[in-house]
Formats: C-alpha cells, sequence, structure tokens
C-alpha cells in the first residue's frame, strides 16, 4: 500500500515510481485506468465470458428490452436487438473490435512513428525542414477525414479500415517523437554520451528513447480515443466493420430503424464508446499531469 | 455581401436559435398558411425518369403517374371495372380484335416555365405516346434508352386517328390483359406538341426530364435524392381540386421517415417500417392504412449456375430456411406467410396443398442426393432499399445465412446501391437474391411473364434467370384465352411447374401500409403497390395537444 | 513576414501538387477505365469516345494526361457524376455554402460559450466552478458525434417536439438560390412567407449547429482556460498585481489580450475538425451538405465524385489552415522569430 504520509520518502523514489504516485493521487485518472483494464480485459476475454454467442439468434426473443424493465428478462441482462441476438453478448465481444484494435493500430503505428519519427529528428539541413512542413500539413488533416480517404479508395472493410486508421495516426507521432528527439539531442546528457564515443543508434536506444518514453505514452493515449472515435464512426457509416460485427458504430448503425421501438439498442453502444473514450482520456490527462508536476518538483 | 452584413445575420440567427431554445412554444408544428396548402409526402427514393413509360418501380410511379399524367382509363380497384379518364367511353369489336376510344374534349396540358401548349389534348397526343413505345421508328423510341414495359407489344399491331377525338387500336389475337394494361401507370398519354418542340430545339432528352402531361399537378423542380416540387395545375379536367402545392422529401432512410412524420414534417410517409407501427397507431395525430396489396416476396436462385441448375440443390435450400423465423423478425408478423408466387387475394391464386417445409434433416439429406455432402459456397445478393415486399431484404438475408450455416452452405450476403444493384442483378452475377414483385395489373399474367417467363430471362428481370418451355406455352394460352375459368386452371398447372422445379422460394405477401396526418385527405393506394396522390388535400393543421401524445 | 508567407506559398504549392497528384492518380486507382472514372461518362459512344480521348489526353503519357487534369480543375471541370449526370464542380459550389454555414454558425456559437467559461474557469482554478466546467467539458470531448446527434434528435425532436429531425429548411419554402447561406438568401428573397421561412430555417438549424458546435466548445474552454492560466503565470501579470489592481481588472486589460491571440490561432485549426464532424451531422441531420454528399458518392462508388469532393473537402482544410497560420503570425509578431513548429 501507498502511504501518503510518508511524503519524505517519496522525493527519493524513481521517476517512474514517482510518476505512479502523482497519478494515483487524482481521483478521475485512477476511475479512468480500472476502466481501461476492464475494458482491456474485456477485450480479451469476451469470447470466454459472454453469454451467448454475438451472432446466434433467437427468434423467441426479438426486441427485448433490458432485464429491469417491466418486459425484460434476466436471461437477456441487457435485452435483445431486432433479430434476437443478446445485446450484452454483443457489447462485450465489440469491446475487442472497437478497443481493442483501436489500441492494437495505435501501437503497431506507433512502432512506425517511432521509427520514421526517430530519422526525422536526427537529419537536419532543408531536407529536415521540409519534410517537418509536409508533416505539419499533414496533421492539419483531421485523422476521420483521412481515414474516409483512405477507405473510399480501399473500400469499406474491417481491414483496410485499420489501415487508415494506422495511416492517419502515423503523423502525429512522427511529429511528436521528431521534436522530443530534437530536443533531447539538446540535453547535456546525451552529448556528454555522444562525446564518450556512443554511436546514434546507441544515443537513440540507450538515452534519448528511454527519456522520452513517457510523453510518447501521452500522445499515445489521446491517439488512442481517438482511433475509437474514428473507428465507430467509420462503422456507423458502414464504411469500417460490416454488419453483422458487433462493433459498436456499426451496431448503432444497425439499430437505427429500431430507433423509437427499441431505444436501447443505440443508447448502449454509445454509452461504451463514450466510456471507453472516456477512460482513455482520464488516463491521458492524469499522466500528463503528474508528468507536469514531477517536473515543477 | 459584405463580411459585417454576414455577421450581423449569423448572430441574429444564433440570438433566434437561443430563443427558441428558451421558448419551447417556438416549437410546435408549424401551423403557417402555406402548410395548409401544401402537401408533403416523404417518398423512399428518386423517380428514375418522369416518364412513368420507362419506369419500373413503384417509387418511379408514386412520384409522377397520376400527378404529372392521366392514362386513356383507370380501373376502379375493388370492383376491376374500367372507368372513363382521358377516354370518355369506348367499344369493342365482336372479335375482340379493335378497340375504339372517343376521347375527351378541352383537356389542357400543363403550362411550365419550358412550355406554353397552344392546343387541346387530341388524338396525335395518343398515337404518339403509344407510338413511342410499339414504334421503333419513332424519333423518341431510343431516347432514354427504349428500355420499355412491353406490355402491349405482343398484340397491339396499329393504332390510327379515326377523327381527332377518336382512335382506333388494332390488335392481332384477343388480349385479355389489354384493357388493364391499358390502365397501368405505364399507358400514359404525353403531349406532342412538346414533343415536336423539343425536337425542333435539339433537346430531345428534356421530354423525360421536365415532363408536360394533363394530370392534376404540374411539374415545377427536382432535386435528386431531395426533393421534388409540383404545383397544382390550374386548368385540370377533372374534378379534383387538391392543394396547390405538393412536394416529395425523398429520405431513404425508413426511420427518419417516421421521425418526420412524428415531427409533421411530412404529412404522408412511404412504407413505413413494420415494427413501428404500433407506436404509429397509438398516436392520436395520425392515421396508419392497411391495404391488401398484390406482391410477393421471394429468394430468387440463378438456375444457369451451378449448382444451382440442380433441382435438388434448389429444394433443399429451401427446406433449410426457417421462414416463420423470417416473418417474425423481418416482417413483425405483419404479412402472409406465401406458399405460391400469386398472393392469396389473386383471382388466380391455388392453395399449395405441399408447401416446403423448414427441414434442415431433410434438406441435408437432399444435398447428399445431390452430391453436396460438404456443403458449398454461395452468395445472397439483398438490396438495401426497403420495398413493399420485403422491409429489410439484409435482415431476411442475415437470418438465411445463418440458416444454410446449419447445413454447411456457407452464404456471403452481397448488397449494393439499388442501381447499381439492379444492373449486376440484370447480368446475372448473382447465386441467389431476396427480392420480389409487386404486381402492375390485377391479372395473375403479369406475376408470372414478369418474373419467370423465357422472355423476362432474356431482359434480364427473371431474376432465377428459368427458362421452362411448358411453363411458357401454359402462359401464352392463358393469355390469348378469355374465359377466367380455364384461365384459372391452366395457371394452377403453370404453378405446379414451378412447385416442382422451385426456380424461386416465395417467402411472404405483405399488406401496403401508409401513414398520414389525420388532416390529410384524399389518399388512393392501389393494390399494385403505388400510391396516387392526385386528391389529395388537407383541412386545417392538426389540433394543438395532439402531439402530446 | 514576406519571407514568411512565401514559404508558407511554397508550402502550399507543393501540398496542392500532391493533393492534385493524388487525385488524378484515384482515376487509376478505383476500378474501373480510367477514362470512365476521370470523365464520369458510364455508356461512352464511338463519337463521344474520340473526342473524350481528346479532351483527356488519354492516349499521351502520364505526364499529360495529369497537365490536362490540371487544366480542367483551373476551368472548373471535374467531370460529370455517374449517379446523377450532372457536373460536379457545380454541384460542389452548390452544396458547398451548406456545410459552410453549418460549420461557421457553430464556431461562432462556441466562441461564444467557449471562450467566457474557459476564462471563468481559469478565474476559478481549482474551485468547484473549474471542477464542473472541466468535467463537463471531459465529457463533451468524449462523446462520439454520431451518438450525440442522434440523441438529441430522440430528446428533442421526437419527446418534447420542439424542432425538425432532418433537412435544412421546410420543403414547402421555395428559397430562390443566391448565395447558398440559406438565411442570407431568405433575407433577400422577394417571397411570400418570408419571415416563416426564416423562422423555419432556424429552427431546422438549431440541432445540428448545436451538436456540432459541443465538440468545438470543450476544446475551446479547455485551451482558453490552460492559455489563461499561462499568461496569470508571467511575470507582468504578477507586476500588475502587485500595483494592486483587482483580479478582474488583471483578467480583461493584460490576461485577456494575451491569452487569446493562440485561442485565435486554434479557431483556424479547429476548422479543419470541424468540417469532418459536419460531415458525420449532415449524415444524421440529413442536411444537403458536402460530408453527406461525399459518403452518398462513396456508397454508390460514384468515383469521379468521390475524386472532386476529396479534392475539394482537403483543398479547403489546407487553405484554412495555413491562412489562419499566416493571420496568427501577422498579429504576433514574436512568434515569427521563433523556429515554426
Amino acid at each position: 500500500m501507498i502511504d501518503y504520509n510518508d511524503y519524505q520518502d517519496d522525493k527519493n523514489h524513481s521517476p517512474s515510481r514517482q510518476l505512479w504516485l502523482l497519478f494515483n493521487e487524482s481521483h478521475p485518472a485512477r476511475i479512468g485506468l480500472w476502466l481501461c483494464i476492464s475494458l482491456l480485459l474485456l477485450s480479451i476475454l469476451a469470447p470466454l465470458i459472454s453469454p451467448y454467442s454475438p451472432y446466434e439468434f433467437d427468434g423467441s426473443a426479438l426486441l427485448m428490452p433490458p432485464a429491469w424493465a417491466d418486459e425484460g428478462n434476466v436471461d437477456y441482462m441487457l435485452g435483445t436487438d431486432d433479430l434476437g441476438r443478446d445485446i450484452l453478448s454483443r457489447l462485450m465481444n465489440g469491446a475487442s473490435l472497437t478497443f481493442g484494435l483501436s489500441i492494437v493500430s495505435i501501437l503497431i503505428a506507433l512502432f512506425f512513428g517511432l521509427i520514421l519519427g526517430s530519422l526525422a529528428g536526427l537529419s537536419k539541413g532543408v531536407k529536415s525542414s521540409m519534410f517537418n512542413h509536409v508533416l505539419d500539413l499533414a496533421l492539419t488533416m483531421p485523422s476521420l477525414l483521412t481515414a474516409i480517404i483512405i477507405v473510399a479508395v480501399l473500400g469499406p472493410g474491417i481491414s483496410n479500415m485499420i489501415w487508415a486508421i494506422m495511416l492517419s495516426s502515423l503523423p502525429q507521432f512522427v511529429h511528436a517523437i521528431r521534436n522530443a528527439v530534437h530536443d533531447e539531442l539538446q540535453k547535456e546528457y546525451v552529448i556528454a554520451y555522444r562525446l564518450d564515443g556512443a554511436n546514434m543508434t546507441q544515443v537513440l536506444t540507450h538515452a534519448i528513447l528511454p527519456n522520452i518514453f513517457e510523453q510518447i505514452i501521452v500522445v499515445a493515449t489521446m491517439a488512442i480515443s481517438n482511433a475509437i472515435l474514428d473507428i465507430a464512426a467509420l462503422g456507423f457509416l458502414r464504411l469500417g466493420a460490416q454488419a453483422p460485427s458487433p462493433e459498436w458504430g456499426a451496431m448503432v448503425a444497425e439499430s437505427l430503424d429500431q430507433l423509437y421501438s427499441a431505444p436501447w439498442t443505440i443508447a448502449l453502444p454509445g454509452v461504451l464508446i463514450f466510456l471507453s473514450v472516456l477512460s482513455i482520456n482520464l488516463v491521458g490527462d492524469g499522466l500528463a499531469n503528474a508528468l507536469k508536476r514531477r517536473l515543477e518538483r | 455581401m459584405t463580411l459585417t452584413q454576414r455577421y450581423k445575420t449569423a448572430l441574429s440567427s444564433t440570438a433566434l436559435v437561443l430563443c427558441c431554445a428558451a421558448v419551447t412554444s417556438c416549437g410546435a408544428p408549424s401551423t403557417s398558411s402555406l402548410y395548409d396548402n401544401s402537401v408533403v409526402y416523404c417518398s423512399e427514393g428518386s423517380p428514375v425518369t418522369f416518364n412513368p413509360q420507362l419506369g419500373s418501380s413503384n417509387t418511379t410511379a408514386d412520384a409522377i403517374a397520376n400527378t404529372l399524367y392521366n392514362t386513356l382509363v383507370s380501373s376502379n380497384y375493388e370492383t376491376g371495372e374500367f372507368l372513363p379518364e382521358l377516354a370518355t367511353d369506348w367499344t369493342v369489336s365482336a372479335d375482340g380484335l379493335s378497340y375504339i376510344f372517343n376521347l375527351r374534349r378541352n383537356v389542357k396540358f400543363h403550362t411550365t416555365d419550358y412550355f406554353t401548349p397552344t392546343r387541346h389534348f387530341n388524338a396525335d397526343d395518343v398515337l404518339f405516346s403509344f407510338n413511342r413505345t410499339l414504334d421503333t421508328r419513332n424519333r423518341y423510341h431510343y431516347v432514354g434508352g427504349g428500355n420499355y414495359r412491353k406490355l402491349l407489344n405482343d398484340s397491339v399491331v396499329n393504332i390510327k386517328a379515326l377523327s381527332p377525338y377518336q382512335v382506333q387500336f388494332e390488335l392481332n389475337h384477343p388480349d385479355s390483359t389489354f384493357m388493364s394494361n391499358l390502365a397501368t401507370d405505364f399507358s400514359v398519354i404525353l403531349s406532342k406538341q412538346y414533343a415536336d418542340q423539343l425536337y425542333e430545339e435539339g433537346a430531345k432528352n428534356r421530354l423525360d426530364k421536365f415532363p408536360v402531361g394533363t394530370g392534376p399537378f404540374k411539374f415545377r423542380e427536382y432535386k435528386r435524392d431531395e426533393l421534388i416540387r409540383y404545383y397544382r395545375h390550374e386548368d385540370y379536367w377533372g374534378q379534383a381540386r387538391p392543394v396547390s402545392q405538393l412536394v416529395f422529401d425523398i429520405t431513404k432512410n425508413g426511420s427518419s421517415r417516421i421521425a418526420k412524420l412524428l415531427t409533421h414534417e411530412c404529412d404522408i410517409s412511404a412504407i413505413p417500417l413494420p415494427q413501428e407501427l404500433p407506436l404509429l397507431e397509438k398516436r392520436k395525430d395520425i392515421s396508419v392504412v392497411k391495404k391488401t396489396a398484390l406482391n410477393v416476396g421471394f429468394w430468387a436462385f440463378n438456375t444457369d449456375k451451378p449448382p444451382f441448375d440442380q433441382i435438388l440443390v434448389r429444394k433443399a435450400l429451401a427446406h433449410a430456411i426457417n421462414l416463420d423465423a423470417i416473418m417474425e423478425a423481418v416482417y413483425y408478423n405483419k404479412a402472409t406467410k406465401a406458399d405460391s408466387i400469386l398472393p392469396p387475394i389473386s383471382w388466380g391464386y391455388h392453395r399449395n396443398e405441399q408447401p416446403i417445409q423448414y427441414n434442415p434433416h431433410k434438406a441435408k439429406q437432399l444435398l447428399e442426393q445431390a452430391g453436396y455432402p460438404q456443403g458449398f459456397d454461395m452468395t445472397i445478393w439483398a438490396p438495401q432499399i426497403q420495398r413493399d415486399y420485403n422491409p429489410n431484404a439484409v435482415k431476411t438475408a442475415e437470418l438465411m445465412q445463418a440458416d444454410l450455416a446449419r447445413i454447411g452452405v456457407s452464404a456471403k450476403i452481397v448488397t449494393f446501391e439499388w442501381a447499381t444493384f439492379r444492373k449486376r442483378l440484370g447480368n446475372g452475377e448473382h447465386d441467389s437474391v431476396v427480392i420480389g414483385w409487386s404486381a402492375d395489373t390485377a391479372d395473375p399474367d403479369n406475376f408470372f411473364r414478369s418474373t419467370l417467363s423465357c422472355a423476362a430471362k432474356s431482359s434480364g428481370r427473371n431474376r432465377a434467370f428459368w427458362c421452362n418451355d411448358e411453363f411458357d406455352d401454359l402462359l401464352s394460352s392463358a393469355r390469348i384465352n378469355t374465359d377466367t375459368h380455364s384461365r384459372k386452371s391452366i395457371y394452377r398447372k403453370a404453378q405446379g411447374i414451378i412447385n416442382a422445379e422451385v426456380p424461386l422460394f416465395p417467402i411472404a405477401h405483405t399488406h401496403k401500409f401508409q401513414a398520414h396526418l389525420n388532416n390529410v385527405q384524399g389518399i388512393i393506394i392501389s393494390p399494385y403497390g403505388s400510391i396516387s396522390l392526385a386528391e389529395v388535400s388537407k383541412s386545417k393543421a392538426v389540433e394543438e395537444g395532439a402531439n402530446d401524445d | 513576414m514576406i519571407n514568411y508567407i512565401l514559404r508558407r506559398t511554397v508550402l502550399l504549392l507543393f501540398v496542392m501538387f500532391s493533393l492534385t497528384v493524388l487525385a488524378f492518380s484515384l482515376a487509376y486507382l478505383f476500378p474501373g477505365d480510367p477514362l470512365v472514372n476521370l470523365s464520369g461518362y458510364q455508356e461512352i459512344t464511338v463519337n463521344q469516345l474520340a473526342f473524350l480521348e481528346l479532351k483527356y489526353k488519354i492516349d499521351d503519357g502520364i505526364i499529360r494526361q495529369y497537365l490536362a487534369f490540371l487544366e480542367r480543375i483551373f476551368d472548373g471541370d471535374l467531370g460529370i457524376s455517374f449517379n446523377s449526370q450532372s457536373a460536379i464542380f457545380e454541384q460542389l459550389s452548390r452544396i458547398f455554402p451548406a456545410t459552410m454555414e453549418l460549420a461557421i454558425y457553430s464556431l461562432l456559437i462556441s466562441t461564444f460559450f467557449g471562450i467566457p467559461l474557459g476564462i471563468l474557469a481559469a478565474y476559478y482554478h481549482r474551485k468547484l466552478p473549474d471542477v464542473l466546467i472541466i468535467s463537463s467539458t471531459m465529457v463533451g470531448y468524449c462523446l462520439p458525434v454520431f451518438w450525440w446527434a442522434l440523441i438529441t434528435i430522440m430528446v428533442f425532436s421526437l419527446q418534447l417536439g420542439w424542432f425538425p429531425s432532418s433537412g435544412r429548411i421546410g420543403l414547402v419554402y421555395e428559397v430562390p438560390y443566391e448565395t447558398g447561406f440559406l438565411l442570407w438568401d431568405i433575407l433577400q428573397a422577394d417571397i411570400p412567407y418570408r419571415y416563416e421561412a426564416f423562422i423555419n430555417a432556424l429552427k431546422h438549424m438549431a440541432l445540428p449547429t448545436f451538436v456540432l458546435a459541443t465538440y468545438p466548445t470543450t476544446v475551446l474552454i479547455r485551451y482558453t482556460r490552460g492559455s489563461m492560466l499561462n499568461v496569470l503565470e508571467t511575470n507582468f501579470i504578477k507586476t500588475a498585481k502587485a500595483k494592486g489592481l483587482s483580479t478582474w481588472q488583471v483578467l480583461f486589460h493584460h490576461g485577456l489580450r494575451n491569452a487569446l491571440l493562440p485561442v485565435i490561432r486554434l479557431l483556424g485549426l479547429q476548422f479543419s475538425t470541424l468540417i469532418t464532424l459536419a460531415m458525420l451531422t449532415e449524415v444524421i441531420f440529413s442536411w444537403p451538405g458536402i460530408g453527406r454528399w461525399l459518403i452518398d458518392s462513396i456508397y454508390q462508388r460514384d468515383y469521379p465524385a468521390i475524386t472532386g469532393g476529396l479534392l475539394a473537402v482537403s483543398t479547403f482544410v489546407i487553405l484554412v489552415t495555413i491562412t489562419s497560420d499566416v493571420i496568427y503570425k501577422w498579429f504576433n509578431p514574436i512568434s515569427r522569430t521563433h523556429v515554426d513548429d
């Protein structure tokens, strides 16, 4: 357990430990983290723990309201949709698509962002300046617009959507990492390391990356929250995940015809999208605040 | 506009929006005088053309046929008797080969921005309108693609004017369907004078885009996928005194149409979603009308493609489908389960004693017999657009997909936007398709010939690409026969062939539903699926408070 | 400054070049015949073919074709749409004002609410109003816009019946097209029922504007608050406080002016996000703007329309960004001396 009173010890902790303590002080951040972890667990375990298959029809239970409503049934906690599929199971399985896929695609984009960003940060001169300008403009294109463009060219579908999400989030990583690397290069410890005879790869992997890692995580959380919204929006527009996929945005789109007779089929997936974006943003904000305050100390 | 002005406008609007949000009364349904004189119809799609001769979908017919144009005769939907329209009376020769029509006098065509008629309707217009579709040498025949519904082509050999107000149709054989074909939406009368004027201007294409007719409404503007606007034809010959403005609000999305009806943005809504009918029926300000309709939704197999060329395979697939589940989930039990392509209300209907039952076990056996014990991969095509005979084809296909998976057949659902969908279907790119047919006339011939004849196969409208000579011969013999009783027994035989061969699997016959605000009158729904707004009118706005429900 | 503008212009040209190359190559990337994808004529007759081949220089090299493509763009010729068979450029210029109208009003509303709330939050830093404002911005920031739009329709349109659920104006009103900015057109038009039509248009505008304004408002609040807090930490503010000025005086006379400059820049940057969100909003509210048009074109695989729409939207977004950047630098000379990134 963390002992808040033992303030003296606090200063002696390692930087990452300090960060964790500062992060933990904020209630919203902690809630966000718990939410995030549960969603992550859900994305992995959903097929094992969901009561039904997300695709299984039950002709005898169409458009059942959630269990707490008068006509509800405990067999279907959150009710069923117009094909008699269990909404709870669909929502659980949707987590791995909307939430899980956004994290996976951002991690992949982050990997390529690291490579490109480091290269850009280390290079100098006209080439670098031109690259920076183009990057700036690529950044001004909203990620959803870029994603829609990419899907328009490649055609709708879940794999094309992942490509679109990755490509559209790449510029911000390259930008952030390039700037961070650039700043770090000017710092004395790096210069000292270089004077010791370390080559560029060593400087990058041993000195710079460990130090900018935390900043990058903050950027990545923002990117994930954007990616969730984009995946859901593409699903809703039927440009991403296609029916009968339980992707949350696609679920909203599929339920549009039941706007009046079964509003819960629209409300519930939306609430989950909102919660997942919220959780990621709370974690990201908490992390950014903690970083700032550690610096102030 | 200067920048400051623009900002002022913007600011004042912002302020007004805020006011609106604060004062609820400002959002009550409009009770303005312009609304009192206008009817807004929320339709489910854009018309393909403004000439009914060229279009074969109800969406097109709803918008244009009865509002802009008249036909020579019309039919009373209940009694089936023919009523005079642009023809005041007619005589038939004893051999049934000659029909003479006397035409109505003093009928005025529309005066619009683009055309001012100088003479009244006469026999020239009738000749022009029919010859355009029948005579390949007519200078307008190929305008707009030349793809007409060829309802009269088999029988009519010549049309001539006996006097300016008398025309004669000559037939090569007696045709029991002739009069009902004349009463369809396809047999409208265009203005020859307008066509000649356009021909001289070298703008022949405009004939089908900027229409001129004799109907109760005249064309004002059209924005694709957005709206059609008609004004009242002030010099209309008939009794109808409809509203001064008729607007079609093109709303493809079913739930949006309901929303617009609930908020009184539309006065009438086409094809309300079946699951929302109970909600609409509860409202005090809205009436839901239910009419029997002549249509059938079915699942057609492309019999040109193996393995669907085998009767055993088609039977097996049909046995695999749980029709009751479809009736429940797609039609919300508001339709009749089909056991034949003809609906029970058609006079040619004969009950199928042994309809195909849901039996996955038997389906598997049949597949084994056919040589596919492991099943196979196939596609189910389903249109996105809502149709009378199937409110949600994609959902139907999804249910079928699950059923087929149980007998080892893995199905993929294919869907396109409607125009593309129809084009590709016509090319026969599908393995199977969930589609249907809404009849144009009450005659059973219309069902059989349009969906399963060899002629329909060559035009691509036969979605099963099924051609059976025996079946075709039966249809031809029924057509020249004028005795209802013997025709009935011929159609019974034809149905027997379909039951044995299963080129398609009938799903359901639906009712035609339509919802409108209580203060709208004069909407006529035909059993053929189309709706006529020719006589639509409106009383004072719906009472306030009705909206509270 | 001239140097700066020059560099931005070069950049703009470079980006425009890349965009047009991309748009041009789409004709080859999309399935089907490039000539069909470029021109939009799906059933080409023999006579037309010769004419089109000449016009699109399809038998020449790729470079020639691209140059011809550029030339046509300058002539305002983007081909015709598969779907409607009418000129894409004209369609675009007719529907673009609808999107602009929606976006501009939303931006105005979000400025109207966002900046004061942001200042308020900064003033009450870490006190209750701040916490309330910041947590509600967090909520607004995380809402998926399409879902938010549906919820507002359900509540304000269907339940309460205050506002219509879709469209720009009741279709019974026939407003002649002048500028495409509907409210302005109504005020200018000489039609009966003008006042009625104006009110009707406002009611139609209420929900989409509100939904679209949600996101930029939250961003503006957060940004204004942050910017304000930063300024309040600077030495000249501390000096002003030390001189005995009240907090409000300091806030308005010294803080605001300095805090708002970066906010103005943000407004420009937000515009591009706004256009994207407007696309989603338009789809749900059936707002006849460029977003709905583009998404429909994608559904219908209308390749010439997709190409034209993408080109128009992305050009617009980039122009706005660069312009707002230049304006910012113009008013804020200090930033010019910094490395520009």
